[in-house]
């Protein structure tokens, strides 16, 4: 006789054991527990309210120079050929050169003529900026903001060729001087030369510039631009020596294809800016030249038989902005980010702590699928929380800076849908996800709440911390090799090689570009990952 | 009471992470300070203040305070531990006083060698980089007045955030909330009042925040210019304190083990 009884089969038990299940299995246990999702919506509430809350106390810009973190006198940034904000102030020898030509010089490197104004006594010696420029341009007109190319000797970058603000090519080292500097106009093409002894000459680059009138001015020029010494402190104390410098340089064999009429000198300057830049943060040690008469160094020329000696102070560069205020504002982000660390780590900890995982891992004995599961558990959570939070955040905080007045052309306002946009949303849901996930990983190591939220508070908060009151030194080394790194991505300024900006953390600047930065956080949870899922393998439960 | 002390310091001695803990703190907080006044150069950052510099590790050191004061009673509700506790000891204000001593006493003495050995580190390191008699830096040195008060003050403020530590643990009873609302309060408090851009916000927050005021203890340069004075500073999380160990204290006392 046969049996009629059949093992009993759960339906659908092919596959009991496969990845959707256990999935499914962990995604029940998260949702199950009312303390957690609780938890998840108080991250997003935090992630999208604090944000709000730092831009309801900000004030408007020049309200916020008063808190040390003025780096502009609104009349100061010129408006550059593409609309951008530009720095364009310089001292220029010029005349008018019509229709194409060249201009020729035998340029000495830029020095140093006046001391820093604030440097300690003992170190009060010119001091020669590295991005101090004497060499000859082409200038559209002597308005600030007017399109130019230029080449030229620096402080310490070599011989470049730079024109329309935003563009560097690099010449020669530079180490040979007097050098031959050239500039050529053919149309709307403009190249530049260099030579060592005036007869062979070597192209650095051309330039186009699109829109270039007929009679352009052309002559030689020297910069010197700001200096800017920070030393940050926790609990106030924040020292900061900065203003500006002069440098000088000597030009002989001067020619200019088109005619020798009569050498101006002109301080070039947007309307508003007094005798020299004055663009410089309002801190303790403030000063404003040509108001309180203080400065030590004076733009000018003079002229001796064919020997032109040209002062300069300022600088021709696309304008950064120190602060960033978006940024600033998603320092609020941090509060949502801890509240998610405590969940991940809890995901696995209350496991163990309650004898769960013996369960668990006797349901799915294998376990780094286990971990797989709770990592895409916690990371989807994380991004999701971490999305709606930023996308009402980012939204709320643009409106609410432009409404304040930090506009355009110095601050970008963003939309949500911009590729920039778009990238400080994702990148910080991004960074909550991640976070979830080392959260989990860190856990699963230590098996202890304690210890692993300390772990994670320790590499992905504290380095922020650390970032802003430590020594600008220490303080980048912190933020490149700590998963922090990745806040990087709520960067929206470019950066420029050929300004020297401070990059101060605590004005929202970090030392890597945004996706290498987002890239060392994601090799720090790889490894978090690998190291727990080793330990699992490893460790009886 | 002392017996009290006794089985409180018997539980934290024999704790296996204790010792690790402990010494790791040690470790992390030199360290930091040795990397601090290793990287620091003068004719860059001559504005440094050289006492407050070669205390940097106080800043990671509080970390390990925070974790050990929370592991003195955290874990014992997650074990069930606190029962035993307060079966052999029914006083409330009894437990928590020893083990408010017991932390006082390990966070004092390691508080002692971080602080000794920071500054012995940035005695030596420093002068080399160029802070040096010939730019007007004395070597850093205790018999110096501001110098004593930062090196003092930074063992106080350790000795009070352990404090704080174990007050907010005994009113939340949980390692992981206690320690992200501690750690939160220490780490990410403090970013705001840097960061802000107003700066009446900015000037609230490094006035009456645990952290920020009471680090002030540690400037020794611009005393003007801070936001609150060291003293005062101190003070100002003395009184967060007082808050989180009375907080920590009705709620034991009032609840249920």
């Amino acid at each position: 006789m046969t049996s009629t009884l059949t093992p009993y089969r759960p339906a659908g038990s092919p596959g009991r054991d496969g990845f959707a299940q256990i999935l499914h299995a962990e995604w029940t246990k998260f949702r199950t527990i009312n303390g957690w999702l609780i938890a998840v919506v108080a991250a997003a509430a935090l992630t999208a309210l604090l944000p709000i809350a730092i831009a309801g106390t900000a004030g408007n810009p020049v309200e916020s120079c008063h808190a040390g973190n003025c780096q502009v006198e609104g009349s100061v940034v010129a408006t550059g050929p593409g609309g951008e904000a530009v720095v364009d102030q310089f001292y220029f020898v010029h005349q008018a050169m019509e229709g194409n030509g060249s201009i020729t010089a035998l340029v000495t490197a830029p020095h140093g003529v006046a001391p820093k104004p604030h440097a300690p006594l003992d170190l009060r010696l010119p001091a020669t900026q590295p991005w101090a420029k004497a060499g000859v341009m082409i200038k559209e007109s002597t308005k600030a903001g007017s399109a130019y190319a230029a080449v030229a000797l620096t402080g310490g970058h070599g011989v470049r060729m730079q024109y329309d603000y935003t563009h560097d090519i690099a010449g020669s080292d530079g180490k040979t001087t007097p050098l031959w500097l050239r500039l050529t106009r053919r149309g709307n093409v403009i190249t530049g030369y260099e030579s060592a002894g005036g007869t062979h000459w070597s192209a650095i680059g051309t330039a186009v510039l699109p829109k270039l009138t007929t009679v352009v001015q052309a002559g030689l020029f020297v910069a010197s631009p700001d200096y800017t010494e920070l030393a940050s402190g926790f609990g106030g104390g924040d020292d900061s020596n900065n203003g500006p410098t002069w440098s000088a340089s000597s030009f002989t064999h001067v020619a200019l294809t088109t005619g020798a009429a009569k050498w101006t000198g002109t301080a070039v300057a947007p309307p508003g800016a007094t005798q020299q830049n004055i663009i410089f943060p309002i801190g303790p040690h403030q000063q404003k030249c040509g108001v309180t008469g203080t400065c030590p160094g004076k733009q000018g020329f003079s002229q001796a038989g064919g020997t032109f000696r040209v002062t300069g102070s300022g600088d021709i560069a696309p304008f950064t902005p120190i602060v960033d205020p978006l940024q600033v504002c998603l320092f609020g982000v941090l509060f949502g980010l801890i509240a998610l660390i405590a969940i991940g780590v809890v995901y696995i900890t209350a496991e163990y702590r309650r004898g769960m995982i013996r369960t668990t891992l006797t349901a799915s004995p294998r376990r780094g699928r286990i971990l797989a599961a709770k990592a895409i558990v916690i990371g989807t959570v994380g991004f999701a929380a971490g999305l709606i939070g930023t996308v009402i955040a980012f939204i709320v905080v643009e409106r609410k800076l432009n409404k304040l007045g930090w506009m355009p052309p110095v601050w970008h306002i963003l939309s949500a849908t911009s590729s920039i946009g778009l990238q400080v949303i994702i990148g910080t849901a991004a960074i909550v996800a991640l976070t979830g996930v080392l959260a989990l990983a860190a856990g699963v190591i230590t098996r202890r709440s304690a210890g692993a939220v300390a772990a994670v508070i320790g590499l992905v908060i504290v380095p922020l911390v650390l970032g802003i009151v430590l020594p600008l030194a220490p303080a980048r080394l912190v933020l490149m090799i700590t998963p922090a790194a990745a806040f990087s991505v709520q960067q929206i300024y470019p950066r420029y090689s050929q300004v020297s900006t401070t990059c101060a953390p605590y004005h929202g600047c970090f030392p890597l570009a945004p996706w290498t930065g987002f890239a060392v956080m994601c090799a720090w949870v790889a490894a978090a990952l690998i190291a727990a899922a080793w330990l699992l393998r490893r460790r009886d439960a | 009471m002392s017996r009290a002390v006794r089985a409180e310091w018997t539980k934290l001695r024999t704790m296996p992470g204790t010792a690790w803990l402990v010494f790791a703190g040690i470790v992390a907080a030199i360290g930091a300070s040795w990397l601090a006044s290793a990287i620091v150069k003068c004719p860059s950052s001559c504005g440094t203040d050289t006492t407050k510099l070669s205390l940097t590790g106080i800043l990671i050191g509080q970390a390990a305070v925070a974790i050990l004061a929370i592991g003195v009673i955290a874990p014992e509700y997650g074990t069930g531990m606190i029962k035993t506790t307060l079966t052999a000891v029914p006083r409330r204000s009894v437990v928590l006083a020893a083990k408010a001593a017991v932390i006082t006493g390990v966070v004092a003495a390691a508080g002692v060698v971080e602080v000794l050995g920071s500054l012995l580190i940035g005695r030596l390191l420093q002068p080399g980089n160029g802070f040096s008699a010939a730019r007007g830096f004395a070597a850093l040195s205790l018999t110096h007045g501001p110098t004593l008060r930062a090196a003092a003050g930074s063992v106080l403020y350790l000795a009070l955030i352990g404090l704080l530590s174990l007050g907010a643990a005994t009113a939340l009873r949980d390692s992981a909330a206690a320690l992200t609302v501690v750690l939160g309060l220490l780490y990410v408090v403090p970013v705001l009042g840097v960061v802000l851009l107003s700066h009446r916000w900015q000037a609230r927050i490094d006035r009456w925040t645990p952290a920020s005021a009471g680090l002030a203890i540690q400037a020794t340069r611009h005393l003007a210019r801070l936001p609150i004075e060291p003293w005062p500073g101190l003070g100002v999380l003395a009184a967060w304190t007082a808050g989180a160990l009375l907080a920590g204290y009705l709620l034991l006392r009032l609840r249920d083990a």
